[in-house]
């Protein structure tokens, strides 16, 4: 599942402020929309929801969004239909679709342009997250800093040295690149599969706890015998580095 | 046919077409051989005709040469006498133009003596019309020296009547050949229909019963009705095992998904039940963490059924198995080093085979995860590929706790688990993707395994080459 190019999320600069973003939502399950719409809303974006194909041709004809996510199956008119009639009427906003279905649709990839990306449901909400940002600073790419740091714990993106309170930490290179991901996503909650997208080159959908067993050794590594503990597990939705719990 | 109401006017139409275009070839062939044969005779019969007449007339000139005139007269006579001129015509004209000899058969209608004289003193062949019907009068003149000139004619009469008792003849066999025909067409199409018709009530018997297990009879020819009711066959057998397939899935995800969404509920109900905030936390940890195994069995079970259904989408190109095998061993390293086990690989070069990437993947990483998840501290899993002519076999073997010999039949089936490892987390739907994603490869899956001494896991994928010679045969 990695259609979201990770080369958006590794252009991610460290914190930008999303306030003000304008995102339009078109879903037609109320739930889900109001989940997407308050979450997103809290992230700081400006969020507007359609529920069906229709309403939302007409806002993101009306509003210069900066993102829409769409929804691929919708009343009245498609999702795919509405991207369509958006590009036929010159509007370019990046587009994350949802879909049902597991695998990719093929129309999905023709009509991708340049960002678009699709996410499958069920979805993690750190993932959308993610996209969305990606999607909306397309463009915006500001020179990240090549040294990272939070708390004590410290990150030279030129020479990958790692240190926690001045202490020289050796890290393996897929350590090591799970750290840089989590330190540059530092306070956010990031998800398994962001992580799987992130640290290996290849996909993989195998029940694996790959991805434990890697936080697990990196914790080892950044946490044991140091105060506070920066790497956190949130049971259910992925891992955190931040200086509190 | 005739009982199938939705026998269309063209279904009809074309058996017809059929014994029509059967009927008409044959009787126009029929028709051209006696044409022929006919055209043939009455050349033949004509050409008898003259030659009796142009012997006779020679001899007639011959006998003037040598004899004059008197000794023509003489032979004449004795012609007439011995019945030469039963049929013949015999004029002989001096040069004053008067006739000196003139005798026709007495059956003749009179010849009209002036035709005759028309026809002039040169040496000649003329054909005249008789006074009877079609008739034809053949006359054949030659001038003899001193103006004598001699006749003689034969009419086609004789052989008039001879051609049309064959024309009354042929035209009662063309008749017979008709009949022949047109019964003939009828039995022919309805023997060539035969095929046709059995295909027709087969399909429509299921189209009527929804029952797809009506099959057309065919017969082992090579006939093209007959292989393509064969194939009419091979189609409703691949339906019936998708149909099958597709059945067996929905019982699968509807009895596999009911255990973990009753535990999902259970968890959700408790945390809501409970006043205390940490517990509901927890809860609602463990309601995700369930939703994601819901949905991750979910996948398994679709991946299982489009795989062994055929309906897995498959993107098939070259692949070197070797880095495959290294990338899914690669997700274990980490692991297999936490757990004190000896997890190595010996992958050589050149064992390129036609499948889908990711999927193989899959299936490696499944059975390294299980040999790793099932092999204790201290202990060993190594990962070998070899190649032979036309396949490449991954062994996957592990010094773990193995499978007892009454499990190992029942490993590759859904959600089966073995005893020993019940306690172990894990879907139970590994083996049962790994054997389907191979076979939809074209290849085949191998345990072997004794209890307490560890298992060897091996999938056998044909080579390039076999894969291309399979889908070309």
């Amino acid at each position: 599942m990695r259609l979201g190019d990770g080369g958006a999320l590794t252009a991610m600069p460290a914190p930008v402020d999303d306030r003000g973003v304008r995102v339009l939502v078109v879903e037609d399950d109320q739930s889900i929309a109001g989940f997407v719409a308050n979450g997103l809303r809290q992230e700081g974006f400006a969020v507007d929801v359609a529920s069906d194909g229709v309403d939302g041709l007409e806002l993101a004809r009306a509003h210069s969004y900066e993102a829409a996510i769409v929804d691929v199956m919708l009343p009245r008119l498609d999702g795919l239909s509405l991207v369509g009639a958006l590009r036929r009427a010159g509007v370019a906003t990046p587009v994350l679709f949802l879909s049902a279905r597991h695998t990719v649709d093929d129309r999905v990839k023709g009509l991708q342009t340049g960002g678009d990306d699709y996410l499958t449901k069920p979805f993690a909400f750190a993932e959308l997250v993610a996209r969305v940002q990606a999607l909306t600073r397309r463009g915006h790419f500001t020179q990240e800093p090549s040294e990272l740091a939070l708390a004590d714990l410290t990150l030279d993106r030129l020479t990958r040295k790692v240190a926690r309170r001045g202490t020289s930490i050796e890290l393996r290179p897929r350590e090591y690149a799970l750290l840089e991901f989590l330190m540059r996503n530092a306070g956010k909650v990031v998800s398994k599969a962001m992580i799987v997208s992130h640290v290996w080159d290849y996909s993989f959908d195998t029940g694996t706890n790959a991805v434990d067993v890697l936080v697990h050794r990196l914790r080892e590594k950044i946490d044991k015998g140091f105060e506070p503990k920066l790497l956190h597990t949130m049971r259910g939705v992925g891992y955190v580095l931040r200086p509190e719990q | 046919m005739s009982s199938a109401p939705n026998s269309s006017p063209l279904a009809r139409a074309f058996p017809l077409r059929i014994a029509a275009w059967y009927a008409g070839l044959f009787v126009v062939s029929a028709m051209a051989v006696v044409v022929l044969t006919y055209a043939l005779l009455a050349r033949a019969l004509q050409d008898n005709d003259h030659d009796v007449l142009e012997a006779m007339l020679n001899r007639y000139v011959n006998e003037y040469a040598a004899a004059g005139l008197p000794g023509l007269r003489r032979l004449i006579t004795t012609d007439a006498g011995e019945g030469r001129h039963e049929q013949v015509l015999v004029r002989v004209r001096n040069n004053a133009d008067e006739n000196v000899y003139f005798a026709e058969p007495q059956s003749w209608d009179a010849v009209d003596l002036a035709a005759l004289d028309a026809l002039g003193d040169e040496t000649a062949w003329t054909t005249l019309a008789y006074p009877q019907g079609d008739t034809r009068l053949e006359v054949g003149t030659a001038a003899l020296p001193g103006g004598v000139v001699v006749q003689v004619g034969r009419t086609s009469h004789v052989r008039d009547a001879l051609l049309l008792q064959f024309r009354d003849r042929a035209a009662q066999v063309l008749l017979l050949i008709i009949v022949i025909a047109i019964v003939g067409g009828a039995v022919l199409t309805h023997f060539a229909m035969a095929p046709l018709r059995a295909l027709d009530a087969t399909l429509a018997s299921i189209l009527h019963t929804g029952r797809f297990d009506a099959r057309v009879p065919t017969r082992a020819s090579s006939d093209p009705l007959d292989r393509l009711g064969g194939l009419v066959n091979d189609m409703l057998a691949r339906i019936q095992v998708l149909i099958g397939g597709m059945h067996g899935a929905l019982d699968n995800v509807a009895h596999d998904l009911r255990t973990p969404l009753t535990r999902l509920r259970t968890v959700a109900e408790a945390s809501l039940l409970s006043d205390d905030p940490v517990a509901m936390r927890e809860g609602l940890a463990r309601t995700l963490e369930e939703a994601d195994r819901v949905n991750a069995t979910l996948r398994a079970l679709m991946d299982i059924s489009e795989a062994e259904t055929g309906a897995m989408a498959l993107t098939k190109v070259p692949v070197e198995l070797s880095p495959v095998v290294q990338e899914a061993l690669d997700l274990y390293l980490d692991e297999a080093d936490d757990k004190g086990v000896t997890l190595t690989a010996s992958v050589p070069d050149g064992t390129q085979i036609i499948g889908d990437r990711t999927r193989l993947r899959q299936v490696f990483a499944n059975l390294i995860e299980n040999a790793v998840k099932y092999t204790d501290r201290g202990g060993a899993v190594s990962v070998a590929v070899t190649r032979d002519d036309d396949r490449v076999t991954v062994n996957v073997s592990d010094t773990g706790v193995g499978i007892a010999e009454s499990d190992v039949a029942f490993i590759w089936d859904r959600l089966y688990r073995a005893d020993a490892s019940r306690s172990s987390r894990g879907l139970g739907l590994g083996l049962s993707l790994v054997k389907a994603i191979v076979e939809a490869h074209g290849g085949l899956v191998r345990v072997r395994s004794a209890l307490g001494q560890g298992s060897e896991f091996s999938v056998v994928l044909p080579t390039r080459a076999a894969s291309a010679a399979a889908a070309g045969g």
